[in-house]
């Protein structure tokens, strides 16, 4: 168990794991970092990305991949319309009541996907899905580096697109100081919308790239949810660097509890790494270094 | 004057649409009385298809009744009503529901759940109330270790299921299709189900060490989403065989996880699963030659087995499984101990089910129950062969039993 075999296998096995934890934590830490709304409906656009895929799978054929980036400009706009048909309006109010109605949200998506596809589950198959390829004396799950790549590729679109234009800069405006970007003139209405439109944007990709990897139903996204919000606690919640971080620590810290634990008790980890987040880093692993992006 | 022309158009508006319903509800003449029977279902969450299947094979049962003029209990025609309840896959819920059948519909009997964990959570009410239940959804021996008198299960336990699955083993390394010891890596459900099977390994491997040995021994958690560190596990076992207890959802996350990390071992086993269609749906050809034990499978040639499966295939358009075929026989055991019984009363119609000998399409032909209350029909050992096709492969004296193929072909 303790060969040097199994622990490089168990590091590449959380490596190509981090990518896709990343990829589906982003949107969650875009929207709380502008806004300050935890968004409970996340794990509902993370299984509706799932189930587009498959309807587009059905309808025309489409590889999960495509399907996958079809997602984003259609989550992108229905992201932008729920937050201004309903997070707008109870965005000053108390967080709980945010909460609430993300969480009302997700119960709606949960229940209409159940209307339309049924409680069964569903799958994605596609030439390559049980495909492994050779590395050095290893065998890799092509989806699992297929998914990896797309998501870091992706990852560096988002750090450009941050880094170098106007929306961008006026979105990490935006999360450093609202009052100040305001007053910068930047008009941080459109910018909350925009970032809403992103993170869900983003939950849509996730979900859709989890086709490779995964089975879904109407309840998929739940196990996810968990593990976002530890990935963001970890990362600092805001702080896009460090949600990259945080996916890898949970990632590496999963795949080697294996080692030493049950394996029933992964989810054990997770609580265990949010918890003590919480209590010995608040400002997430990023704070550690004393830098924040 | 003004009060009794409102009471005549209240009684106008409640009796008229009451009489119309009365007279257009189809195949119960109004003067017959009813026998409610309650059942809460997971037909949501993550056994919504198992629990799917279960709503239509009680259905069936229940309308095959039905159509003939309803049961006949001491001397008198009742017609028989389904109440189904949705328990969305939660224990807390499931076990308040059938409370609430109880409580507030009055249910005369109860008709059991899906899988062990929620049966397990439903099993506190009918002792409670004096109100038999017949279940067809949970295996584990636990149900029926806890001295409920009024429960009833028609599977044979988990690890009966298990033990058929290490004698089939021990036979195909006798005819030379598998090493011997075979070194086995064995996860399992953190749950009942999950234990009763690692318990069966684990004791067949104590007794014959020559014939198997357990090299790695893993439980998981139910309805998980990522076994890919658990399986990087069995791939560093080296084990020729993997033998995991999962439940549909799980099974079909792990064998595609499995299936995508390249492993290959000679002998793959997911207890129960493997010939679902809904897992061979989701699995394609990677389902190809899974090995599995069952309680049924419309392989089976018997006329009885043969008239279910055509029944099923016009009725749902669809290859019926096992939980079709368990569900269908688990109602009909529950009429067949009211009909015995000749009343409605609850403990008398409990006696009947403790003594009943129900000719049936199961291996073995008859459901009766131990007196603990679980059924002890055998197991029958099937393999996925390509085009969603199932060959039975054990027990050899079945005249449908075909040779296993084993070593697994690489895929």
């Amino acid at each position: 168990m303790f060969s040097a075999q199994n622990l490089i296998s168990v590091c590449i096995t959380s490596i190509l794991t981090a990518g896709l934890y990343a990829v589906m934590s982003y949107g969650l830490a875009i929207i709380y970092g502008v806004m300050k709304v935890i968004n409970l409906s996340n794990a509902g656009f993370l299984m509706l990305g799932a189930f587009m895929t498959l309807v587009y799978s059905q309808a025309w054929h489409l590889d999960p991949i495509a399907g996958a980036f079809l997602n984003m400009p259609l989550f992108f706009l229905a992201g932008a319309a729920v937050y201004v048909l309903l997070v707008r309006r109870v965005r000053q109010a108390l967080p709980i009541a945010s909460l609430l109605m993300l969480f009302g949200l997700w119960l709606v998506l949960q229940n209409v996907a159940l209307t339309i596809w049924g409680s069964e589950d569903q799958s994605i198959i596609t030439r390559y899905t049980y495909k492994a390829l050779p590395f050095f004396d290893y065998r890799v799950a092509l989806t699992r580096l297929i998914v990896f790549a797309v998501a870091l590729a992706v990852m560096a679109i988002l750090h450009v697109l941050l880094n170098h234009t106007y929306v961008g800069k006026a979105l990490r405006a935006t999360v450093q100081d609202p009052q100040a970007a305001l007053l910068a003139g930047i008009d941080t209405e459109r910018i909350s919308a925009i970032a809403f439109g992103i993170g869900t944007a983003f939950a849509g990709f996730a979900g859709g790239l989890m086709t490779l990897l995964f089975s879904f139903t109407p309840d998929f996204g739940a196990p996810f949810q968990l593990k976002s919000f530890t990935i963001i606690v970890l990362g600092g919640l805001e702080n896009l660097a460090g949600v990259t971080i945080g996916a890898a620590i949970l990632a590496f810290a999963e795949s080697f509890a294996v080692l030493f634990m049950r394996a029933s008790l992964q989810n054990v980890v997770a609580y265990a790494l949010l918890v003590v987040a919480l209590i010995v880093m608040p400002g997430g692993v990023a704070s550690l270094f004393g830098r924040r992006s | 004057m003004r009060i009794r022309l409102f009471v005549r158009a209240v009684v106008a508006a409640v009796a008229v649409p009451a009489l119309v319903v009365a007279l257009v509800t189809p195949g119960r003449p109004a003067a017959m009385p009813e026998i409610k029977i309650g059942t809460v279902l997971p037909l949501t969450g993550a056994f919504g298809s198992s629990g799917g299947y279960f709503k239509q094979g009680y259905t069936m049962a229940i309308d095959d009744v039905n159509k003939t003029g309803g049961l006949q209990v001491g001397g008198q025609k009742y017609h028989l009503n389904l109440i189904v309840l949705d328990d969305g896959s939660d224990g807390t819920r499931s076990r308040s529901l059938v409370e609430k059948l109880v409580t507030d519909q009055h249910v005369n009997f109860l008709l059991g759940g899906y899988d062990t964990s929620l049966v397990e959570a439903q099993e506190v009410v009918p002792d409670q109330y004096k109100i038999p239940y017949v279940e067809g959804g949970g295996a584990a021996s636990e149900i029926f270790k806890r001295g409920y008198r009024y429960i009833f299960g028609t599977l044979a336990t988990v690890y009966d299921l298990s033990k058929a699955t290490m004698d089939f083993i021990a036979a195909q390394q006798a005819a030379g299709r598998l090493p011997k010891p075979l070194t086995i890596a064995a996860v399992w459900e953190n749950t009942d189900h999950g234990k009763d099977y690692i318990d069966a390994v684990t004791d067949a491997a104590k007794a014959h060490p020559d014939l198997y040995r357990v090299v790695l021994n893993q439980s998981f958690q139910l309805n998980g989403s990522d076994f890919s560190p658990l399986l990087q596990q069995v791939k560093a076992s080296n084990a020729q065989a993997f033998l995991s207890d999962a439940h549909l959802p799980d099974f079909i996350t792990m064998h595609r996880q499995y299936l995508q990390a390249g492993l290959y071992n000679q002998f793959v086993s997911y207890g129960a699963r493997g010939p679902d269609q809904k897992g061979r749906q989701a699995l394609g050809a990677g389902a190809d030659y899974l090995i599995a034990g069952l309680w049924w499978t419309p392989a089976l040639k018997d006329p009885a087995s043969q008239l279910f499966t055509e029944r099923w295939q016009k009725e749902f358009k669809v290859i019926p499984d096992w939980f079709q075929a368990l569900s269908y026989e688990t109602a009909r055991a529950l009429l067949a101990g009211i009909d015995k019984a000749g009343t409605l009363d609850g403990p008398k119609v409990r006696d009947a089910l403790a003594v009943l000998a129900l000719r049936s399409m199961l291996p073995g032909g008859v459901i009766k129950f131990q007196p603990n209350g679980q059924a002890s029909t055998p197991y029958l050992m099937v393999q996925n062969t390509p085009g969603n096709t199932v060959r039975i492969v054990w027990p050899r004296n079945l005249p449908e039993t075909r040779a296993a193929t084993l070593p697994m072909p690489r895929p």
